[in-house]
């Protein structure tokens, strides 16, 4: 009898088979690492290869913050969202902003067909947040984008939790009043997967002699500041064409070394 | 109290003042020296009349048709809902009930029309004594009354009384004729009036609804529980209404009734017609915070004030579940776009009843060379734009939550008008038109710029307190005022300097891209510098 019982319980602990246990471990397995809604690649080798899953998490809350004085305009933040918003696929797309300066044909030529977006003004962050949750709460959007200038954690991961349930994805465009509200907001923790910054750099100089006085393409600093599972990084792209996409900024003749490294290996960021 | 001319009269009384042999008009010496220790307050004919309109919002609940009728009545409209009460008995009945629990001393007569009605309770009605004469007793009780029954000025009265008609009952031999020279038509027009010979409509307060639900309960409640559970009992009646109807509500009002007679109100707009009971119900509960249930809410009444056809094809989406298992949802439905876009009429009108619904819009081209006027903000409040400078072809969006995908184009716009041999097809990326900025500030904000040539852009320049040295730019594209179009700013001879802007698109050292304008044409006088935008 007693023999027999033994014999059992080796057995179980070689095979185990789904008990209480199990049941427990799959539960907290599925808490650490929320249902997945796939994710868009970037289409550039370099920036893919730092975010888990080898693109931007959709169903997912990222953060967009500009730099210097478009920290309160969020201009190329904007452009930067515009395009991810082009390639995730169709449908419509809520954007929740304090006062409605979005501009049609920019965002069109970024790829985004202005007529996909339903814009809200609301005059306060609690006002946006709340637009955003129930736009990530609604089915039939594609994505949402809010500008919102003061986040609480709290608030943030209400977010992320409403993302991961729906599938839609949440774009916060960091946009600050003025600097002091920058600097106290810009060090606060948040619960997005990740977070990025968006600087526009001076365009490369135009090839043609005669036209070098003109602006060239638009270029930007993208930094990965932040990324659940991945690894900070940092690039400096332009803008490819007009259907979203950007593209590793060629080399420059008066900045060889930095640059080279950016199409073989995201340079890591050191910290502390 | 009231002041009149410099002397203060008596406005009204209680019961115990008439009785002591007062009476309304009084001067207050005279009340005074009939009883000395007379307590008086000053009148309030605002508050009055607001309290009156008050209760008689409050009687909403046994018609849509109530309105204040002079300063001390309430008239309403019964027919056709007295039977929802039992008869007309059962409703005076519950009327006076209500009345005398909220301390409301009331005379009420029932008749077949206002003019009976009103002489009724003004004069044969008691307090707790209605009159409600079956429709063949009409006119005999009427007889006994005196003449002011009649809805009479005083001057009339007076008339009447000298030649010795003093009861209503001594006018209806009178030939009519006779009465109209004498007195002019008011008097026959009354009578008329009294015995339905003349209609007298009567203008309710306010709008009247459509379509009307009513809950009402017999402990009254408070709990928001309670109420929600209500809320969702009487929009599930609308709901099936609605159906038979194949009609969606677009505009409706929730009426909380108290038993303190006071009556609060939801009132809710919906981008597009609905009927789907949960959505209803949510937006309701949504606002549920702002009522004030008082002591507790007796009565709730949910009205339709305007409803669009909706066809039962329509509703598919509205019951689709949207909270639950909707990862699946969204991918099945987000295939096609359009298809997948009624969707969010649910969620619009969250969004509307929480910001209202003009602050909700969707973004349309217009043909026009102006760039503010370029793309524009169209709200989602069901109304089609009219504005003739659509563009030909590619009507704008149809309904609030359809997407019209074709209406951007990348070719659409005006031509570039830069000077020759400056935009190349490297400068403007892979389209030919001039760049355009992703934020437009509406309106342009004023900088202080320098500049060295007439013709150049600044190379240095100053917005909102911070200086930005220029490293590049583009430019300048020339837009002129649209003269053509009616009620333009060329109209103005203040504003002549706006008529033409050059645009430049310039950089900044830290790379930030700036459209800048000229105001006017370069020299005299000086140009005004604006920041118009910025790109990405």
């Amino acid at each position: 009898m007693s023999f027999s019982q033994v014999m059992r319980h080796d057995f179980s602990e070689e095979m185990p088979r789904p008990g209480p246990l199990a049941t427990l471990r799959e539960r907290i397995r599925q808490i650490e690492q929320p249902r997945s809604h796939g994710v868009l690649p970037f289409g550039i080798a370099a920036i893919d290869r730092a975010l888990p899953g080898g693109g931007l998490a959709l169903g997912a809350v990222h953060e967009i913050l500009g730099q210097g004085g478009d920290e309160e305009d969020g201009a190329a933040a904007c452009g930067f969202i515009a395009g991810i918003l082009a390639r995730i696929r169709p449908g419509p797309v809520l954007w929740c902003l304090k006062r409605p300066d979005l501009y049609g044909p920019g965002l069109l030529a970024r790829g985004l067909d202005p007529a996909r977006l339903i814009v809200v003004s609301a005059p306060r962050d609690e006002d946006i947040l709340w637009a955003v949750e129930e736009g990530l709460r609604a089915p039939g959007l594609i994505a949402v984008v809010g500008e919102i200038g003061r986040l609480p954690l709290v608030a943030g991961r209400r977010l992320q939790l409403a993302a991961e349930h729906s599938g839609v994805t949440a774009f916060l465009l960091r946009r600050w009043r003025n600097s002091e509200e920058a600097a106290r907001e810009r060090e606060r923790p948040s619960a997005a997967v990740t977070r990025w910054r968006i600087a526009a750099l001076p365009a490369r100089d135009i090839d043609d002699p005669r036209l070098r006085h003109l602006i060239g393409q638009p270029r930007w600093r993208v930094e990965l500041l932040r990324c659940r599972g991945g690894v900070p990084a940092e690039w400096i792209v332009e803008v490819a064409d007009a259907t979203g996409h950007v593209r590793l900024s060629p080399e420059l003749a008066d900045r060889p070394a930095a640059a080279q490294q950016f199409d073989t290996e995201p340079r890591l960021r050191h910290f502390g | 109290m009231t002041a009149s001319g410099g002397r203060r009269l008596l406005a009204a009384l209680n019961p115990a003042a008439a009785a002591a042999g007062l009476a309304p008009g009084m001067p207050l010496p005279d009340a005074l020296s009939f009883v000395p220790g007379l307590v008086t307050l000053p009148a309030d004919p605002a508050a009055d009349a607001a309290a009156l309109t008050r209760l008689a919002e409050w009687c909403n609940r046994y018609s849509p048709w109530t309105a204040p009728d002079d300063a001390d009545g309430i008239k309403i409209e019964i027919t056709g809902s007295a039977h929802l009460w039992g008869g007309e008995n059962a409703l005076v009945a519950d009327i006076s009930r209500r009345l005398s629990r909220q301390n409301i001393v009331h005379r009420i007569a029932v008749a077949s029309t206002l003019g009976i009605a009103w002489a009724l309770a003004r004069h044969a009605a008691e307090a707790g004594a209605p009159a409600l004469p079956a429709p063949q007793d009409e006119r005999a009780a009427l007889a006994p009354l005196p003449v002011e029954a009649l809805r009479l000025d005083p001057d009339t009265v007076q008339g009447l009384r000298r030649v010795g008609l003093r009861h209503v009952g001594e006018l209806y031999p009178m030939p009519r004729d006779a009465l109209a020279r004498r007195f002019g038509d008011v008097v026959a027009r009354r009578l008329d009036q009294a015995f339905g010979d003349l209609p007298e409509p009567l203008s309710p307060l306010g709008e009247t609804p459509s379509r009307r639900v009513r809950l009402s309960f017999a402990e009254p409640i408070a709990d928001p529980a309670d109420l929600a559970r209500a809320i969702e009992r009487l929009v599930e009646d609308l709901a099936a209404r609605l159906a038979r109807e194949e009609m969606g509500a677009r505009r409706l009002a929730l009426g909380f009734h108290r038993i303190d007679g006071r009556v609060e109100h939801i009132r809710l707009g919906t981008a597009r017609p609905s009927r789907d009971p949960r959505h209803l119900a949510k937006l309701f509960a949504a606002k549920l915070d702002t009522v004030d249930p008082g002591l507790g809410i007796e009565d709730m009444i949910l009205a339709v004030f305007a409803a669009d056809p909706l066809p039962p094809e329509q509703l598919v989406s509205h019951f689709r579940d949207p909270s639950p298992q909707a990862g699946e949802d969204v991918r099945r439905t987000s295939g096609g776009q359009v298809g997948a876009s009624s969707d969010i009429a649910p969620l619009l009108d969250r969004l509307g009843n929480r910001f209202g619904l003009d602050a909700i819009s969707r973004m349309e081209p217009r043909q026009s060379h102006i760039p503010e006027r370029a793309s524009i903000f169209v709200p989602i409040d069901g109304k089609r734009s009219s504005d003739p400078s659509v563009i030909p072809g590619r009507r704008a969006a149809a309904s609030p939550e359809s997407m019209n995908t074709g209406l951007w184009k990348m070719d659409s716009g005006p031509a570039p008008m830069a000077r020759p041999g400056m935009t190349s097809g490297e400068v403007a990326g892979n389209s030919q038109k001039p760049p355009r900025p992703v934020r437009l500030f509406r309106p342009p904000e004023p900088i202080e710029a320098q500049w060295v040539l007439p013709d150049d852009p600044p190379f240095r320049f100053t917005w909102r307190r911070r200086q930005h040295r220029v490293r590049h730019a583009d430019g300048p594209e020339r837009i002129a005022e649209e003269w053509w179009i009616e009620g333009d700013a060329a109209a103005d001879p203040h504003d002549s300097g706006d008529h033409i802007r050059d645009y430049y698109r310039v950089e900044d050292e830290e790379g930030r891209r700036f459209w800048l304008y000229r105001a006017g044409l370069p020299g005299d006088p000086p140009p005004r510098w604006f920041v118009h935008g910025l790109f990405a």
